[in-house]
């Protein structure tokens, strides 16, 4: 194409010094997984080089204007009208299997909505303010119901949620906000405003792959926007999108082949141009007997990359297993993929309480440390008293260390519990907990209030007892691992009777009431009713 | 039968029902206990206060810091102590009913002494919240303790006990009036002669004064133990606003949980005022026997109570026995105690359906409270036709009373 060039020279003398401040980057992380399915990870990182962060004292007064070129508009001034640090909400759907997927590409894979923001405090605006604008703003650019992250649903678990980026350093602190709402779904109207964030939209590039015809047909869906400061580079926009994505099914043979079309029915094009890098690679580790077209441009660590800037032809990666004519699922998962294997359950079938069961294995052979977190709504309240650990039927309450506990407030507040379990090599823990369910006001239910709640998924993050031995996952950054949600059943009041209760306890207390004065208040008196005369 | 018999007996009996396993079935049953007065609710208190957390910073424990104090210090709540703690608490109750009845009685021993005690210990509205371990039976033995210290005049005692009283059940402060002309006047059964009230009235002021400095004293105390005032609201509050809609068999619960948000904060004002219109008047009626207007009043309180538990009524038909000599004119006692036997049956049969079984739903629960209110209700009002017509005595046939 003659034009292409003189058009590329055009883009740089006018956008050069602009895209010398920022810098976008594309990768499409795609990984075969053992159970014949694959995970596709997509991020996209712009990086707005030596850019500074909103000072929340400046709060008061009149922001700079904003020009960017690369770095998405609409987000960039929600971030300095509340004046965030850092940012993550992701959106997902499904539940992430940690012992045959092992640890995802982003680790934030909880089921629904989930949002987490480190705010400066100091501001004449207060931080739960900018936190209610902030979820409201994000909820109106993502099309999400994530104004429902109220404060009853907001808490502060600093323990496991860290900055991922850096905090600068102002004269007050910074404060983290974290909410989940569970009950969210991800869909086709989330991911069109997450599209237009893209410098390329979903026209070229590794975004024109975002078919959410083949997306939101996958065994596990979601997407993520991550916000942080970096100290000498700047701010960084990761936006992310992650499936587990299943040939087998597409496939008539049931064979676990897979090209990009098959799994996108889309290929690459053209390149955007405005990326600085374009990179896709096939992560090679956990299969074997394969054939893998084109040949990559490189192999590193397991990892066959293709560069997608410059694309001569249309770019369609694919890979089959010539040697099986269908797919044989593997009858027991070998050795899980992650150190912790985690149960997490809602034992009892009355209305009224329960219990929680969580049944934590650690198949390393190295004692093994962890955080872990619940947040709590105030639909199920615990009973902190009853926490026992269990490991082969005896008692073992000094492996739970509760550090932070903040109990629930009814319609207001919800429950916070930080522990650290240590567990023993190769060992069960199982953690039991006696849990009350309450009663809500009728106007407090959904609509569809048979159905149950949803709570949010408990946060596990494995550290080792030990640095010496370990896998080295555990040795790198601590990784979250998330339980998949709750439903719990709560129990209902008859919706149509909000008059008739009314009537009928007024009724009662009303006769009452009349009966009790009429005895009090009018006197006695002896009257004849026989028939004879007196 | 000899009380020194009876009684003995009756409190091993007590005592062998508390140690056998029924608590662990009972204590989180809802009739039984309110979130006032649970005693799960009561040992997380108990851990989130000795691990160092405020307990009042959440909303699910809310007793009062006197008991939280007294617990995590020198009487450890363990499932040793408690049968032994809460059988005592109800010997207590039994025997000072028993003193109440030979102070108002004038004899020293009385053939109905043991009866009066089995009438208390027995009695299955206030057995099984003692076997539930539910704080209510607490209430109950200082409701009795303060009216026994009352009818015997020691006023100082009665006085702190209602404080104490107050403290850990804000709706029990009904009680104040009656019990300050109860303990200026005598309890001398007078129910048949009425006449205007004798005692003088002005000596009850610096009751009054004597009962204010309980209080502030033991608020002072309660707010020291936990550090701040942040007990108020989950204690008192919780009378006032009824923050839990835990199903309870009172009146309140149902009507909050169905009720339109604007109009709340109106009837929760209702619902408490309401309760205070029956003090005045009833005290007045029955001034020539206040022991007898303190007896209403308690069923006035277990009939309009914000969190009752069977506790509650069962103290105010456990206190029935006290006055043998209306008996005989109770209005329909068939009625009030048919309808007593069919809520009794409802109550448990219908909260099990909704909750448990899931196969009935909230309707049938509310249903059966309305059922046991309309049982309490009769009973109150029975007694107080029984209060009032004993004074017109026995009649001649062809001649009926009838209220002009």
């Amino acid at each position: 194409m003659w034009w292409r060039p003189k058009f590329c020279l055009l883009l740089s003398l006018y956008l050069g010094p602009v895209l010398a401040t920022e810098l976008f980057e594309e990768g499409l992380n795609l990984r075969p997984l053992r159970d014949g399915k694959v995970a596709a990870h997509f991020s996209f990182t712009t990086l707005l080089k030596g850019a500074t962060l909103r000072d929340p004292q400046s709060l008061a007064s009149d922001d700079d204007s904003q020009h960017y070129t690369l770095f998405p508009l609409a987000l960039g001034q929600i971030l300095r009208e509340y004046a965030v640090t850092e940012l993550h909400l992701t959106l997902n759907a499904g539940s992430w299997d940690y012992n045959r997927w092992g640890y995802p590409d982003e680790p934030g894979v909880g089921t629904g909505a989930e949002l987490w923001a480190w705010i400066g405090d100091g501001a004449t605006i207060s931080v739960d303010q900018r936190w209610q604008g902030l979820r409201n703003a994000l909820a109106g650019l993502f099309c999400a119901s994530l104004g429902s992250l109220d404060e009853q649903r907001t808490t502060s678990p600093v323990l496991t949620f860290t900055p991922e980026g850096n905090l600068p350093n102002w004269t007050a602190s910074h404060q983290l906000r974290h909410a989940t709402l569970p009950s969210e779904h991800v869909c086709t109207e989330n991911l069109t405003p997450f599209l237009k964030l893209l410098p390329c939209k979903s026209l070229s590039g590794i975004a024109s792959l975002l078919n959410p015809h083949r997306l939101f047909d996958a065994d596990w869906h979601g997407l993520g926007v991550h916000v942080r400061y970096l100290q000498d580079e700047g701010v960084e926009v990761r936006l992310a999108f992650q499936a587990v994505l299943d040939p087998v099914r597409y496939s008539p043979a049931r064979r676990r082949d897979w090209s990009l079309r098959s799994l996108f029915d889309r290929v690459i094009s053209t390149a955007c141009p405005v990326a600085h890098s374009s990179v896709i690679r096939v992560d090679l580790s956990l299969v074997n007997s394969y054939s893998i077209t084109p040949t990559p441009t490189a192999v590193h660590d397991n990892h066959a990359v293709y560069p997608v800037v410059p694309i001569e032809q249309p770019l369609d990666i694919a890979m089959d297993w010539p040697a099986e004519t269908t797919f044989q699922y593997p009858l027991v998962s070998a050795s899980p993929l992650t150190p912790l294997s985690i149960q997490r359950t809602l034992k009892g079938w009355g209305q009224s309480d329960g219990q929680l069961s969580l049944v934590i294995t650690n198949h390393l052979p190295v004692p093994l440390q962890t955080g872990y977190l619940e947040t709590m709504p105030w639909l199920l309240q615990f009973y902190l008293h009853t926490l026992h650990a269990q490991i082969d039927g005896t008692t073992r309450d000094d492996l739970v260390k509760v550090i932070t506990y903040a109990a629930p407030v009814p319609h207001a507040q919800p429950a916070l519990l930080q522990a650290v379990l240590t567990l023993p090599p190769r060992s069960t823990l199982r953690l039991t907990m006696d849990v009350a369910k309450p009663f809500l006001r009728y106007t407090e239910h959904p609509p569809d209030a048979q159905r149950g709640w949803d709570l949010p998924p408990a946060v596990f993050v494995p550290f080792s007892l030990d640095s010496m031995g370990t896998d080295d996952v555990l040795r790198a950054r601590p990784t979250r691992i998330y339980t998949p949600a709750l439903l719990v059943d709560l129990a209902t009041p008859d919706f149509s009777m909000p008059y008739n209760v009314i009537i009928m306890s007024c009724t009662l207390i009303a006769l009452m009431f009349g009966s009790i004065f009429n005895l009090l208040t009018r006197k006695f008196a002896v009257v004849h009713v026989g028939d004879a005369p007196q | 039968m000899d009380f020194n018999v009876v009684f003995p007996a009756l409190v091993a009996g007590r005592l062998v029902l508390a140690l056998s396993p029924l608590p662990v079935d009972l204590k989180n049953d809802h009739l039984l206990s309110s979130p006032l007065t649970s005693y799960s609710r009561l040992q997380e208190g108990i851990y989130l206060f000795q691990h160092g957390t405020n307990p009042y910073s959440g909303g699910i424990f809310r007793h009062s810091p006197l008991l939280l104090s007294l617990f995590s210090t020198f009487l450890p709540l363990n499932p040793t102590t408690s049968p032994l703690l809460w059988t005592a608490s109800d010997v207590v109750a039994a025997w000072s009913l028993v003193k109440i009845w030979r102070v108002r009685s004038g004899v020293s021993h009385n053939p109905r002494d043991g009866l009066i005690a089995a009438l208390y210990l027995l009695n299955p509205y206030t057995l099984l919240p003692s076997l539930a371990w539910s704080t209510s039976s607490f209430e109950n033995a200082l409701h009795l303790l303060s009216l026994m210290f009352a009818c015997r005049g020691q006023s100082s005692a009665s006085l702190l006990t209602l404080a104490i009283l107050v403290q850990l059940s804000l709706p029990s402060i009904l009680l104040l009036i009656p019990l300050l002309l109860l303990i200026v006047s005598e309890p001398i059964s007078r129910v048949a002669a009425p006449r205007t009230f004798i005692a003088d009235t002005r000596k009850s002021l610096p009751l009054l004064a004597e009962f204010a400095v309980y209080s502030t004293c033991l608020t002072l105390s309660a707010t020291l133990a936990c550090g701040d005032w942040s007990w108020v609201e989950k204690t008192w509050g919780a009378a006032l606003l009824l923050p839990d809609l835990t199903p309870n068999p009172g009146l309140w619960w149902y009507f909050f949980t169905e009720m339109f948000d604007h109009f709340r904060p109106f009837f929760l004002m209702v619902f408490s005022v309401h309760q205070l219109i029956y003090v005045i008047p009833i005290c007045i009626t029955f001034q020539h026997d206040i022991l007898y207007a303190c007896y209403l009043l308690l069923g006035v309180l277990a009939l309009f109570k914000p969190y009752p538990t069977l506790s509650d009524p069962g103290l105010f038909l456990s206190m029935l026995s006290l006055f043998p000599e209306t008996f005989a004119y109770l209005r329909h006692p068939m009625v009030t105690a048919l309808l007593h036997l069919h809520a009794a049956l409802l109550l448990p049969l219908f909260h099990h359906l909704w909750l448990i079984q899931g196969t009935g739903n909230a309707n049938f629960f509310y249903a059966s409270t309305l059922v046991f209110g309309m049982a309490n209700g009769a009973a109150l009002l029975d007694s107080m036709w029984a209060g009032l017509r004993i004074a017109i005595g026995e009649l001649k046939e062809d001649f009926e009373v009838v209220q002009e």
